[in-house]
């Protein structure tokens, strides 16, 4: 019987299941050396315990497992969490038994500082499940009073689980991919009174390179964090303007419970964060696991080959094991505000702006000749909209307050609505849409040569691909290679790798004037001075603004800088300036098409000009199959090229 | 309406008697009243995690740079209601949300609130129209005081 003892010395350690029997002879001297208990009663008992602890098996129970973050590791097993602290044993983090060995011995710790926790109450949820499995006795292991817990307990009242995802943003970088946190539901019926859950990275830096380097490579600490949940709500909905997607998970009120010792277990604890893969939507996975121990969400990721977890994948991880009930969405400020003027006419949008830009006073729309619903319109618009230019700063508080009061204060006289009056129809939700990764592979006809290619993204939306789930005119293509096998010459040649593409084209609608911006880097097949297509690096940043055409239309107006670099180019390299003009729109609710011009003109390094026009298309068969058409003719250093190609795409 | 009243000042009362089913149960203190105080407070002050959110969200909410009342942030006690700390946080952290659903007379940010007070379900629609028609005498002017805002609430739904 190999056995392992915690806390033991480096001789014992090493004479493991030799000297198992003088360890356990021994570890009433032992251990009050290493401070793990007193008192020679209780230390019969522990024996007792940890003899019944192993004769069960349970350092190889899954709860057990998913209590401490453990995950294969070569041949044995190594925990997530980072923190030295999180282990009662000095080998922890990778010795099941010895951890859970050392967590029955801390159980019974008397000498713990006044300040500090009892380790049955900082360990909650190990302490309630080895109770469950054990039986500890009462009378010889005393239960240690946790007053701190019991009172975050009833104050929290966990009753249901809830998957949280703020939806990207367009023109928010940060919000790139989403984010997902957890809430837990109390007994109240408002959700505003539940508590969110985030885990989160603790940076001290500011962004830049530096940043991004530290975050991806695991310098900084994740942890969690409790806050009521309109905190969470405001910050989303009306400081960032997130549509905020809740997912209701089937957890009982046990395994609510549950989930929520666990929580009380992590919150004193770190684990590095890793940017791409154990974030924060990875690391909520745990606490649903900890709930019921029997879903095995964070092995959908983990030792997949597949090094990033995207938020949205989450939520489709807990959709595959059934615990999704239902969905609800909550629309940000910014969904509001458009949903009100969508219904006004610009007359009243007008009234409207003169109420918040200071040049009428609310209560003379009182008075104008309009009908009720409309003085509210202008009013309720008016509220929204002062709000959104007091937290975007575009209004001084003192004006703010003011200006804020008196609006309400004349919307009050205009009574209340049987119910809401500007119902926002529930979008398609982020999980339904297309997978993230993408696989496409066809042929077709480049100036000279027929090719066949394959190409591979690891994520997450192009502006062809189908906007259902996901924020229409957002595309972040990360990763996205292909290669081209080109019959005449018999040469497979890298065709385009795109590091980063990402375009964001968020129209003007007569509310907000956003900017529209791109930016892309990699390596790309170009037509150079020698007539032959080259691999050239490739930067290529612009700004601009778009508007909307019809429901689903988007025209933009790009201007940009384009920077290439490659030995081929004479003096290496050509730094351009000009734009780009197209047109993005649904055809039909499976057709998209993407049309559009562009010119660069190169002043420094190779002088050049390079003109071009495309007409894209992508046809859906399913949510995760398409077709792409795609059609190009350009005008580089003097000389033409067509590139048409056929692909089937596969999102997986 | 002095049912009403009654009814709202002995459930907030209770409230404090029922500390335990309330954030950190301190009922009897205003301590606390900034909006980065989180439910783990009392556990791990000195965590960076909570000094960060709580630096992040009184810089975001605090009444320091905008919200229409003021006298948040040192708590004064509002004379008429027994003062509970989850009441207190939920009004000063959403006072502005609040104010604009006494005006429209609905919203998640009112139910919420008349949750907090116990207003039982039936009786919300006659409370919401007094908070309506009330409004300014409630929100009397910028900047009141959030203690205020409070005593005046009691008073119009009498």
């Amino acid at each position: 019987m190999a056995v392992i003892l915690p806390r033991l010395t480096g001789a014992c350690r090493t004479f493991r299941s030799a000297c198992l029997f003088v360890c356990l002879a021994v570890f009433s001297v032992l251990v009050p050396s290493t401070g793990a208990a007193s008192g020679t009663a209780s230390n019969g008992y522990l024996g007792e315990l940890q003899q019944l602890a192993r004769e069960k098996g349970l350092a190889a129970a899954r709860t057990w497992e998913v209590l401490l973050h453990y995950k294969p590791a070569g041949s044995g097993t190594m925990s997530l969490v980072d923190d030295p602290r999180f282990f009662n044993a000095p080998n922890g983090s990778t010795d099941r038994e010895a951890e859970l060995s050392a967590t029955l011995a801390s159980f019974f710790r008397t000498d713990e500082k006044e300040d500090e926790e009892h380790p049955q109450c900082r360990f909650i949820a190990r302490y309630t499940w080895l109770n469950e499995q054990l039986g500890f006795d009462p009378a010889r292991l005393p239960k240690a009073p946790c007053a701190k817990f019991d009172k975050a307990l009833s104050s929290v009242n966990p009753r249901s689980v809830v998957l949280v995802f703020p939806n990207t943003l367009l023109n928010l970088p940060s919000s790139m991919f989403g984010h997902t946190l957890l809430r837990i539901n109390t007994a109240y019926q408002s959700d505003l009174l539940s508590h969110a859950v985030n885990y989160a990275a603790i940076t001290g830096d500011s962004l830049g390179l530096f940043y991004v380097f530290k975050g991806i490579f695991g310098f900084y600490h994740g942890r969690f964090s409790n806050l009521p949940y309109y905190e969470k709500v405001q910050e989303y909905s009306d400081l960032e303007h997130r549509d905020i997607w809740e997912y209701h998970l089937n957890l009982t009120p046990d395994e609510a419970y549950r989930a929520f010792l666990h929580i009380w277990e992590m919150k004193e604890f770190y684990a590095n964060y890793y940017f791409f893969d154990q974030n924060c939507s990875f690391n909520l996975l745990f606490l649903i696991e900890a709930g019921r121990p029997s879903l095995r969400l964070t092995d959908e990721f983990y030792g997949k080959w597949r090094f990033w977890v995207i938020p949205v994948d989450t939520v489709r991880a807990a959709q595959k094991f059934g615990i999704i009930e239902r969905v609800s969405y909550r629309p940000s400020r910014a969904s509001k505000i458009l949903r009100i003027a969508e219904e006004m006419d610009s007359d009243l949008k007008d009234m409207t702006f003169e109420v918040v830009d200071g040049k009428r006073t609310p209560a003379s729309v009182l008075s104008e000749d309009l009908r009720v619903e409309e003085k509210r319109e202008v009013l309720d618009l008016s509220t929204e909209l002062s709000q959104y230019r007091a937290t975007t700063r575009k209004l001084e508080k003192a004006q703010y307050q003011k200006q804020f009061l008196d609006i309400l204060a004349a919307r009050s006289t205009l009574g209340i609505p049987a119910e809401d009056p500007y119902p926002i129809q529930t979008p398609t939700p982020p999980d339904q849409g297309h997978l993230s990764a993408r696989f496409r592979t066809g042929g077709g006809y480049r100036t000279g040569s027929w090719f066949t290619e394959i190409e591979w993204r690891a994520a997450y939306h192009d502006i062809t691909d189908l906007d259902e789930g996901y924020v229409r005119g957002a595309q972040i293509n990360f990763m996205d290679l292909s290669f081209r096998y080109y019959f005449d010459d018999d040469k497979v040649r890298l065709h385009r790798w795109r590091v980063i593409d990402i375009v964001s084209l968020s129209p003007w609608n007569g509310i907000f004037k956003p900017i529209s911006w791109k930016v892309s880097a990699g390596v790309e097949e170009l037509l150079l001075d020698d007539g032959r297509d080259h691999p050239v690096a490739r930067l290529n940043v612009g700004g601009g603004a778009t508007a909307g055409v019809g429901s689903t239309g988007r025209a933009y107006l790009l201007a940009e800088t384009d920077l290439q670099a490659s030995t081929r180019l004479e003096k290496d390299y050509a730094l351009g300036f000009g734009g780009t003009a197209g047109l993005m729109t649904n055809v039909t609710k499976d057709w998209k098409v993407n049309v559009w011009a562009q010119g660069l003109f190169y002043g420094a390094g190779d002088e050049h000009r390079s003109l071009a026009a495309a007409l894209q298309s992508n046809l859906r068969f399913t949510t995760n199959t398409s077709l792409s058409l795609d059609a190009k003719r350009e005008l580089t250093f003097d000389r033409y090229r067509t590139d048409i190609t056929a692909r089937m795409n596969w999102y997986y | 309406m002095k049912r009403l009243f009654i009814v709202v000042t002995v459930v907030a009362v209770s409230l404090v008697f029922v500390g335990a089913a309330f954030a950190a149960g301190q009922a009897h203190s205003n301590t606390g009243c900034g909006l980065g105080t989180m439910l783990f407070k009392g556990n791990a002050d000195n965590s960076v995690v909570l000094q960060t959110f709580q630096a992040t969200t009184n810089g975001i909410y605090g009444n320091q740079t905008f919200g229409i009342t003021t006298g948040t942030s040192d708590c004064a006690q509002p004379k008429n209601f027994v003062s509970n700390q989850q009441l207190n946080e939920f009004m000063v952290a959403n006072m502005d949300n609040l104010a604009r659903d006494i005006a429209q007379g609905r919203g998640e940010t009112l139910d919420a609130f008349a949750e907090l007070l116990q207003i039982p379900t039936e009786k919300r629609a006659e409370f919401y129209g007094q908070l309506q028609s009330g409004f300014s005498r409630i929100f009397t002017s910028p900047g009141v005081q959030m203690a205020s805002v409070m005593d005046n609430i009691s008073t119009v739904s009498k």
